[in-house]
């Protein structure tokens, strides 16, 4: 189920830009540590929501689509010959002198599937988009990983980047963390790509919580219908910079595509911003009943909101995490 | 508003190269985004990447061309114009002359004074008052000075040019009178074609007119000798090209005469052609030339094939064979004898003629009288002369035209004492004399015919037809200008039907019908008697000279040209804005400037 929520609370946006070449870089903030320790100590009481049965390949803490072995009673059905004795329930067969098998979901653990963009795009916004990617996969995979889940991370731009994979348990929480905070930003954007090729690798069902911008001239719904297809519990954070949302621009400019170098000539006044937000409320709009329609979790926020308010306030409302 | 060199207004051409350039340049600031997606797909919901689009929303732009047309606008010395308080009264004269009728000024010269005229009207105080003068044959007050503008205004919208040489000069004298002692100004507009403006310190001159092309008819006539007539046309080509004018000439509509006449610049044509036997009697003879230059309007002139008889006739007194005779002969329309003295009885006729007979006071009309005088008129005879001798008479005269007294004797006369009017025959005392006024109009021949061997001279019947027809109100070679004066016969009012078609009442006053004739053309007079038409030629054959400023003389203040300035703009105050508009645009400039830096090095 898509989550229908506002924007978070909008942010004072920063001061007027002086007319730099492009998006002020990064800020101090990025080369800082993904996350600090009262964070990540805060973490440590949540755990992810799956809000479908998933199939692990060990016990963990999750519900499993396997039902039998398990502690946590889950449905009744006529005996089979060949069911285990243990599990037919007497009492009822006393009553009704019909014999029923107790189900129990077996638990089992999550996969969990981070995918982060990584594209030139995510560079953008003060801080930048990345920064808050790379936060965010890092506070959910920490989650997971102290949850005993089955964390697997990626990065994608044009096709599927460096992944750590098979990470399980608070242990592993170092590996994770070091390796989102080598990711750099390249290439450019095309999420379908990424997104079969990474499933195709990988196809396991679980989790999947997609951190980008989606600013994909290619589109993004084959992608994303691709991990529905595959079973997928998909998971968007939409991640977009203040000036993506409100341009602070005006006057003649040549306007440079920071992924693909394509040039666009335009006059940028009142009636052109006008036009701008058209597009954009259209887009974002498409973006979130595109989700809705098909059963993705969507979540769509700016990178000027903190990662721990993000984690904490808005996937905790959005039943991500709990 | 006026320019002082208009010709600086070329440098507003800045503007649109300014536009050029400012589109020709490549200005755009590059900006790196993280993505055109957004921007791409905004782009078929507004125009922003059209080019002109830049010019729609440039501030700096718009700046940047206000400045520069604040300063080409300064550049041609821009003034408002006011009229100054204690200028005094003006008086407005307007040439009326036919050339002011000219379309080389659209759309006349006439119209276009009579514009700027109106703008001198608009632009005078409350407290300042204007005259209207219109120099027609002759100078016409049109309106005195006046602080009515309602009335100035219509009489202004009124006026029109007659077809003649007006008398700027004269016109000019008059206006001069009623502003006395120079305080006032004498604004003036002419082309000068044919007159000069007077150099008076308080006239100020505007000569209209580009165009000297013009091919006119001057003159058409019918001839009459005895039984032929004959039409006479004289073109005359006033321009400095020559040109080829066809002419073409009918009677009531059918075409009688065609040729076509190569004139050269400044040259006169007259053609003479008879108009055969069946073409004889009435009708209205139209002329008409296919040229097309400046002046249209003299490239038709109509002409009576039969001209309005003398008028009618009752002669009042004891039997007179001669007289009478000659009355049968005579082309009146009617001639009565009567022995009736009282003047009820004579009302129906044109002209009395009272011969010997001895009346009381006459009532307004036209009278011959012969061998008496109607006590009424300034003329009481004191006593007799005996064969007096006919020493002098005018001979300039219409009643004296071709009638030579020198072999006429006369046996007695009357001794007239005239204390007015003309005379226009003397010996020891007058013996032909003519008096207009007080209603009456009439003619004393001092000695009865049969005092003298008058009647037995060729003399005698030209000079009774003469005398016929100025009393009668003489219809032959009427020239526009003139005012014609119809005898009203006991009608009280007449319809005039003038060339142009349009229809006026004319009131009756001291029993004749006066009305002017601007245009030249066929008039007529419908009156309860019946209906009476005069062709009307045009008043000078030098109307259809229409080069501008072609008469001014050295110093005089006609100069200027066709494209001299508007008197309005000689001599209303002028309150110079070029520096108001050189300060604007520097401030502008600034500002534009100001802005420029102000967005970090953008659009400056």
């Amino acid at each position: 189920m898509a989550s229908d929520r506002p924007l978070p609370e909008p942010v004072s946006p920063p001061a007027v830009r002086p007319a730099a070449e492009g998006p002020t870089p990064a800020a101090p903030r990025d080369q800082a540590g993904l996350l600090d320790p009262a964070f990540l100590q805060r973490l440590e009481a949540l755990s992810l929501v799956s809000r479908r049965r998933v199939r692990g390949r060990q016990h963990g803490e999750r519900r499993s689509l396997v039902r039998g072995r398990g502690i946590e009673f889950d449905d009744y059905r006529a005996y089979e010959p060949g069911d285990d004795y243990r599990y037919i329930d007497w009492n009822i067969a006393s009553r009704l002198d019909r014999l029923f098998v107790k189900l129990f979901s077996e638990e089992e653990d999550l996969d969990i599937r981070l995918l982060v963009d990584t594209s030139r795009s995510m560079a953008a916004g003060v801080p930048s988009k990345l920064l808050l990617a790379k936060q965010l996969a890092a506070a959910i995979g920490y989650i997971g990983l102290v949850n005993l889940d089955r964390v697997e991370v990626g990065v994608f731009s044009s096709g599927p980047g460096p992944r750590l994979s098979r990470l399980r348990g608070r242990g592993r929480a170092f590996d994770l963390l070091r390796f989102l905070d080598g990711i750099v930003p390249e290439g450019t954007t095309d999420l379908g790509v990424a997104l079969r090729r990474t499933l195709d690798e990988s196809p396991r069902r679980g989790l999947l919580v997609v951190i980008s911008d989606l600013l994909d001239p290619l589109g993004y719904e084959d992608g994303l219908l691709r991990t529905r297809h595959h079973g997928m519990q998909t998971f968007v954070i939409h991640v977009l910079a203040e000036d993506e949302l409100a341009p602070r621009l005006s006057g003649e400019l040549r306007l440079i595509d920071a992924e693909t170098g394509r040039a666009v000539e335009v006059t940028v006044d009142a009636d052109a911003l006008r036009a701008y937000a058209e597009a954009r409320d259209a887009y974002l709009e498409g973006v979130q009943q595109f989700c809705f329609r098909h059963g993705i979790d969507y979540l769509r926020t700016t990178s000027t909101v903190p990662a721990d308010s993000l984690v904490l306030r808005y996937l905790r409302q959005g039943g991500l995490v709990r | 508003m006026s320019f002082g060199t208009p010709a600086a207004l070329w440098a507003l051409l800045a503007v649109p190269v300014l536009v050029v350039l400012y589109l020709l340049r490549v200005r755009r600031r590059e900006y790196v985004v993280s993505s055109v997606l957004l921007w791409v797909r905004s782009q078929p919901s507004w125009a922003a990447f059209r080019p002109s689009r830049r010019i729609e929303r440039s501030l700096l732009l718009l700046l940047q061309i206000v400045a520069a047309a604040g300063l080409a606008a300064a550049l041609a010395q821009p003034a408002l114009l006011g009229w100054t308080a204690g200028s005094g009264d003006v008086v407005l004269v307007l040439d009326g002359s036919m050339s002011m009728r000219a379309r080389d000024v659209p759309p006349t010269r006439f119209d276009r004074a009579r514009a700027e005229a109106r703008d001198v009207l608009a632009r005078l105080g409350p407290g300042h008052r204007a005259a209207l003068v219109l120099a027609a044959a002759h100078p016409l007050v049109l309106v005195p000075p006046t602080a009515d503008r309602g009335r100035l205004e219509a009489a202004l919208a009124q006026a029109q040019p007659w077809d003649v040489a007006g008398d700027v000069r004269g016109a000019v004298d008059l206006a001069a009178q009623l502003v006395p002692g120079g305080r006032g100004r004498i604004l003036v507009w002419t082309d000068a074609a044919r007159s000069s403006v007077p150099a008076f310190p308080n006239v100020t001159a505007r000569v209209l007119g580009t165009a000297d092309d013009n091919t006119g008819l001057v003159a058409l006539r019918v001839l009459r000798d005895g039984e032929t007539v004959q039409a006479l046309v004289r073109i005359t080509n006033f321009g400095r090209a020559a040109v080829r004018a066809p002419l073409r000439v009918t009677r009531d509509g059918a075409a009688v005469y065609g040729t076509t006449l190569a004139l050269a610049a400044g040259e006169t044509r007259t053609v003479v052609f008879p108009v055969s036997a069946p073409q004889t009697g009435a009708g209205v003879l139209r002329a008409q030339l296919d040229v097309r230059d400046a002046l249209p309007d003299d490239k038709t002139a109509e002409a009576l094939l039969a001209p309005a008889p003398l008028p009618s006739v009752l002669l009042v007194g004891p039997d007179d064979p001669p007289l009478e005779r000659l009355l049968r002969v005579a082309p009146v329309s009617r001639a009565e004898v009567t022995r009736e003295t009282d003047p009820a009885a004579w009302r129906g006729y044109d002209v009395v003629i009272l011969d010997r007979v001895t009346t009381g006071a006459v009532p307004p009309g036209r009278y011959l009288a012969i061998g008496t005088v109607p006590p009424n008129l300034p003329a009481n005879p004191s006593g007799v002369v005996d064969a007096p001798d006919i020493a002098t008479w005018d001979r300039r005269d219409p009643v004296l035209r071709f009638v030579d007294f020198g072999d006429v004797h006369v046996r007695r006369a009357l001794r007239l004492a005239p204390e007015s009017g003309h005379v226009l025959a003397a010996g020891p005392s007058p013996l032909l004399w003519a008096y207009e006024g007080r209603g009456l109009r009439a003619i004393v021949l001092a000695f009865g015919l049969a005092d003298s061997d008058l009647p037995q001279h060729v003399a005698f019947p030209v000079l009774v037809v003469n005398s016929l027809a100025w009393l009668g109100g003489d219809a032959g070679g009427l020239q526009a200008g003139q005012t014609l004066e119809v005898p009203a016969a006991g009608s009280d009012r007449a319809v005039l039907l003038r060339p142009d078609g349009t229809r006026i009442g004319v009131p009756a006053r001291d029993g004749v019908f006066s009305f002017a004739l601007p245009r030249a053309g066929v008039y007529r007079l419908m009156t309860p008697a019946g209906e009476r038409a005069v062709s009307v030629s045009v008043g000078s054959e030098a109307a259809g000279l229409i080069a501008p400023g072609g008469a001014c003389g050295a110093g005089e203040s006609c100069a200027g040209g066709a494209a001299s300035q508007s008197p309005v703009q000689r001599v209303l105050a002028r309150l110079a804005l070029w520096p108001w508009l050189v300060l604007g645009a520097v401030a502008v400039a600034l500002g534009e400037w100001a802005l420029a830096t102000r967005r970090h090095g953008g659009d400056a």
